[in-house]
């Protein structure tokens, strides 16, 4: 099976961040792969190596993003589509599905996988609103991936149990990071990477409709959220800090 | 593809990527392998990279707007500290504004990243773009020797192999351990740790508070009552609009005084003198790592192998004499001596002990050894209980009657140093420290 | 005046309580801006859900019912949602942010040519359009966002707004609508573990989750008397979902729920900024860890350090005292 991996570059969130102004900072400019689009590579990964297959990325992005790519390539993915941008624009996830839904229309595939949502917005757009520019029956949330007779069979992570879905090829999956580990690279991979082929495709080639770039929101502005402040922490024996807490939690919080 | 590689570097610390940028430079083919996520991930220090060899390996950085460093050193502190008060020696000056700075102010995860990021341009540049690479999320578990003789690395099930190695793992130093460069036991009173805090003010704020101009920045270091009463100094430099604040303690004594790295910094951020200066801001970081006492007798037997050298803190290079840590720099340069070696090494086909020896020699003439060789009794006397308690206590007492009116008959200065050498010293023992010291700086 | 639309989610045959308190703010938009407030409900059973819903204000029900909504499909569902578009041209039409949801907002924004935001804790309306507050970067801070369109889709977090009743005489529309089987372009094989009778997470009054200091049998037999106890729901942090002690659906977090209970007690949980992200919303947050620096007590109330086996058993026999 053909898959490609819609990936993306997003800032890492675990590194200290800052607003000034209207804008974020962060202190590290670290950018990494967004953690479910790793999961997607990595299951992508798994399902080729037991079925035969092919694993190529798609990523839009700057010409910085291009260490993202290498990271997927590095991980195992065979070969990855640069489309680039200068990274200034302000697009939304409506933006980047219209992109994409232009690279895809002439493309050949069996999966197209995303990840469920962008790490650092957490959207969850980008996925479906690709699915319906392409016409294609998909799903999202996945927690597990199947082929079974040319199908892919999709476990979702539904509000309370399971679905299980069998999508025929082509279709579109978003993937949550609880599917799988994704694999660090190893030396190899990495050595590797330097040598797949990259292609570098211009956003203007991809005839995108002038009315489709125009993201239909825009961040106006950050704000830090109103912290809670750390309260009370109790050290001691554990017979006497238990009681004295649960009595708190009935005389002072009032939420027994 | 499997080819061999001219050199692997294990770490991309500050000596790592110094060695990388230079192999890259003179077209080798090589690879820098890190356990971090990325370089500069863990990576820790105070820390101001003192000299000007940043500009060797990354020519006109200050010309670049968003580099990975924070602010250049414009004005120098030492401050003594007592219970109550502070003694400090400020040096400002305009020959500190002149490129090459004197020093700049990093904080690692920016820096080691950036200087990565320029040791991947130099691979693109050099005759070896596909084959040279920086690998990170890789740890070394082994040199693999032959015949006493390294011949490349081993990482979980994989083999790599390399005409050298270049050693650059930082103080804790396994692999120069494993290859029967270093004892495997280092006693704990040649071992100190560095604890710092990352503080984060408005950037107006901040340059205001610390009377910073354009990039400029202060570097301050501290003796005395930082501590706590346990053997070390303390820290304060300015960052673009965070201060980096911490101290660096020696594991024996703060074993034996049953304190906390973490209760003694917090000491030290209430004491008069520096409570002040870092009021309101926001802690954005907390780490800790282990530091090198500098002491030249916890170096390894040799730096050098067929086939290997060791660089940076994994050789123990470090001096802390009292007016600085200095350590980034000694990596920086020992890593660029070490890749010029094997540069020569190639040169002339032969990676023996007999050109890995030249490393040796050129780090003994750089300013490297001979200071380690000329500081040595400075060290020791940093580490002694009269230099982080009786002297500060000495001085701060001196300042506090010089600088008190009270309307009392004012006694002549030198009455007032000495009573306050009587309090807290004899003058034999301030003597000898004095002569000692005047010999060792 | 326009109309303000709100999705009706229906979960284990109950109405979801956020689709109600996303109601009552719409209803309130509407009634202050001059527009009105339209519901639909699209179920199996969706009429019997008509009248609960009337009692939030609204001007119009719009009632979709088919069995094929039995079990959530997302072809039909976004046939459904079309079609009611189509029917009451909403200007706004608001959703209950859930996995339901999340599975076909993009898909029906591309539809119709509506901006769309999802996941919002706050929204309002502005000239040709509505602005709103998003957490991002894994809900450590606030994004100010504005739509700006003919059609505008937004989805809201539970727990953003209160419940506010306000009984009206509304119209209802029964829509027709059907569906063909061959119109499926994807097979629902099976529903695994979908619980009738376990407390929704997003609705819980008081949740206990644990996490991986509580990985093992006796870990989680303590937490389930604990649960029990205080008559709260269980949750979990990945570390738990992850190894297969929990089920997945009990994830708490940035790819889990977001809840917002009166008590939430993380029981072994370290307290990583994506776990954190889904539960710092809870008005009283109790921690017990045995580790002092764990983050966790940085959003704590109540920080109990200790050993969990030691701490728990005492807990639960004081709170059983109070409870009496
Ligand atoms: C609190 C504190 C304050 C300090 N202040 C200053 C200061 O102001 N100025 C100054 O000059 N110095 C200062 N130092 C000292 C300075 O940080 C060190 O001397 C310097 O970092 C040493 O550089 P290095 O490259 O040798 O080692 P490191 O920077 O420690 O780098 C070693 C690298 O090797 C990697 N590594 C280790 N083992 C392996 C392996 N097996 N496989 C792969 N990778 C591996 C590590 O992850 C790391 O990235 C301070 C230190 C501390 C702790
Ligand atoms: C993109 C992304 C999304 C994620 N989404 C989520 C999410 O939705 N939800 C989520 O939970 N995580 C999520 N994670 C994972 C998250 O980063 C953490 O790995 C996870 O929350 C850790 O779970 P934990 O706290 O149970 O385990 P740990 O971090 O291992 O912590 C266990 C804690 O238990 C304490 N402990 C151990 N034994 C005892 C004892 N006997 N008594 C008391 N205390 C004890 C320890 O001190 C420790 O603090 C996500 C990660 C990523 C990258
Ligand atoms: N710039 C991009 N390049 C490639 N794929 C993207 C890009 N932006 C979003 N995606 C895909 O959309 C998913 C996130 O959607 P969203 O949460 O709507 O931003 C990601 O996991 C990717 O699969």
């Amino acid at each position: 099976m053909k898959f490609y991996v819609c990936i993306k570059q997003v800032p890492d969130v675990n590194a200290p961040i800052q607003i000034k102004g209207e804008e974020l900072i962060q202190d590290t400019n670290r950018m990494i792969l967004n953690a479910y689009d790793a999961s997607a590579v990595e299951e992508a990964l798994v399902l080729t190596e037991k079925h035969g297959g092919e694993v190529e990325v798609v990523l839009i992005g700057p010409d910085k993003a291009k260490e993202t790519i290498r990271k997927a390539l590095a991980m195992g993915a065979q070969k990855a589509t640069h489309i680039q941008t200068s990274g200034d624009e302000n697009y939304d996830s409506s933006t980047y599905a219209s992109i994409l839904a232009s690279f895809f229309k002439d493309k050949e595939y069996d999966v197209i996988s995303c990840g469920k949502q962008s790490q650092d917005t957490d959207a969850g757009l980008t996925g479906s609103m690709l699915a319906e520019l392409l016409n294609l029956p998909y799903a999202t949330n996945a927690v597990g991936l199947e082929i079974e007779d040319n199908q892919l069979v999709v476990k979702r992570q539904g509000d309370t149990g399971q679905e299980m879905i069998a999508l025929p090829s082509p279709c579109l999956v978003t993937c949550s990071n609880d599917m799988n580990e994704p694999r660090i690279p190893s030396l190899k991979g990495i050595m590797q990477s330097k040598r797949k082929p990259m292609e570098a495709v211009e956003l203007s080639s991809l005839d995108v409709e002038e009315d489709n770039l125009a993201a239909k929101t825009t961040v106006t502005g950050y704000q830090e959220k109103p912290e809670r402040e750390a309260g009370k922490k109790f050290e001691g024996e554990p017979d006497d800090i238990a009681a004295e807490v649960a009595q708190l939690l009935d005389t002072e919080a009032n939420v027994i | 593809m499997d080819e061999k590689f001219d050199c692997i570097i294990v770490g991309a610390g500050v000596a790592g990527l110094a060695a990388a940028m230079t192999l890259a430079r003179n077209n080798m083919k090589f690879l820098l392998i890190e356990k971090g996520e990325f370089a500069g991930a863990k990576n820790v220090s105070g820390g101001v990279l003192w000299g000007s060899d940043l500009a060797k390996l990354v020519p006109n950085y200050w010309e670049e707007e968003n580099a990975g460093w924070e602010r250049y050193i414009t004005q120098r502190r030492l401050t003594f500290l007592d219970e109550q008060s502070s003694f400090s020696i400020d040096f400002k000056s305009s020959h500190f504004q002149e490129t090459p700075y004197t020093g700049v102010v990093v904080l690692r995860s920016k820096f080691d990243r950036w200087l990565a990021g320029k040791v991947e341009d130099a691979i693109a540049e050099s005759d070896f773009p596909m084959d040279s690479f920086i690998a990170p999320n890789i740890k070394v578990d082994e040199v693999l020797m032959e015949d006493g003789k390294a011949v490349g690395i081993r990482t979980g099930e994989e083999e790599f192999h390399a005409n050298s190695v270049i050693i650059a793992e930082g103080v804790n130093n396994l692999l120069t351990r494993q290859v029967g460069l270093q004892d495997d036991y280092v006693p704990a009173d040649h071992v100190l740790t560095g604890i710092k805090e990352v503080i984060r003010y408005d950037q107006e704020k901040l340059e205001d508070r610390f009377q910073l101009s354009g990039l400029g920045g202060m570097s301050n270091e501290y003796i005395g009552y930082a501590t706590d009463g346990v053997e070390g100094g303390g820290f304060l430099y300015t960052n673009r609009d965070t201060i980096s604040i911490g101290l660096v303690l020696g594991l024996k004594d703060l074993r034996e005084k049953g304190k906390s790295p973490h209760d003694i910094l917090n000491h030290f951020k209430k004491h008069p003198a520096v409570r002040d200066t870092i009021r309101g801001g926001e802690v954005v970081e907390y780490s800790a790592h282990v530091v090198s006492s500098g002491d030249k007798r916890i170096m390894p037997k040799e730096l050098y192998k067929d086939g290997v050298l060791i660089c940076g803190e994994a050789a123990n290079l470090l001096m802390n004499a009292g007016k600085a840590i200095q350590g980034m720099d000694y990596a920086m340069r020992s890593g660029i001596l070490a890749a010029e070696t094997i540069v020569k090494a190639k040169e002339q086909d032969d990676y023996s002990s007999s050109t890995m020896k030249e490393y040796r020699q050129a780090l003994d003439e750089s300013f490297v050894m001979k200071d380690m060789n000329s500081f040595q009794d400075a060290v020791h006397m940093l580490h002694s209980p009269q230099m982080f308690k009786d002297v500060p206590n000495l001085i701060c007492d001196f300042g506090r009657k010089f600088f008190t009116i009270d309307n009392e008959p004012t006694p002549k200065s030198r009455k007032m140093l000495a009573e306050s050498i009587k309090k807290h010293s004899s003058y034999w023992d301030l003597m000898k420290l004095g002569f000692k010291g005047a010999k060792s700086l | 005046m326009s109309t303000i639309l709100t999705h009706i989610a229906i979960s284990d045959g109950k109405i979801k309580r956020s689709s109600l308190e996303v109601l009552s703010h719409c209803t309130q938009l509407a009634n202050d801006n001059g527009h009105q407030s339209e519901a639909v409900i699209i179920d199996a059973n969706a009429s019997q859900y008509v009248d609960d819903v009337k009692k939030y204000g609204v001007s119009k029900v719009y009632v979709i019912e088919d069995p094929i909504f039995k079990n959530h499909i997302n072809t039909p569902l976004l046939k459904a949602l079309t079609t009611v578009m189509e029917q009451a041209d909403p200007y706004i039409f608001a959703f209950a942010s859930t996995e339901g949801t999340k599975d076909i907002l993009g898909a029906l924004a591309a539809n119709q040519d509506a901006a769309v935001l999802s996941d919002v804790s706050e929204f309002n309306l502005i000239d040709g359009g509505i602005s709103a507050k998003r957490p991002v970067m894994a809900a450590k801070i606030l994004s100010s966002n504005e739509a700006k369109a003919d059609k505008i889709l937004v989805s809201v977090r539970s727990g953003s707004y209160e419940l506010a009743e306000n009984e009206t005489d509304g119209e209802v529309v029964n829509i027709d609508f059907s569906f063909n089987e061959s119109e499926l372009k994807a097979t629902l094989r099976e529903v695994i573990g979908a619980s009738g009778d376990k407390i929704d997470l997003s609705e819980a009054e008081a949740i206990v989750a644990a996490g991986r200091g509580a990985k093992d049998e006796e870990g989680q037999k303590l937490i389930n008397e604990l649960a029990e106890t205080l008559g709260a729901a269980i949750g979990a942090s990945r570390a738990l979902t992850e190894a297969g002690i929990m089920d997945p659906s009990l994830q708490i977090g940035q790819t889990g729920k977001v809840v917002s209970p009166q008590l939430y007690i993380a029981v072994g949980i370290s307290g990583a900024i994506q776990h954190v992200a889904g539960m710092t919303n809870s008005k009283v947050i109790v921690a017990i860890n045995k580790d002092p620096d764990a983050p966790i007590f940085d959003v704590a109330d109540y920080g109990i350090v200790g050993d969990l086996y030691k701490v728990l058993p005492p807990f639960i026999e004081e709170l059983k005292k109070i409870k009496g």
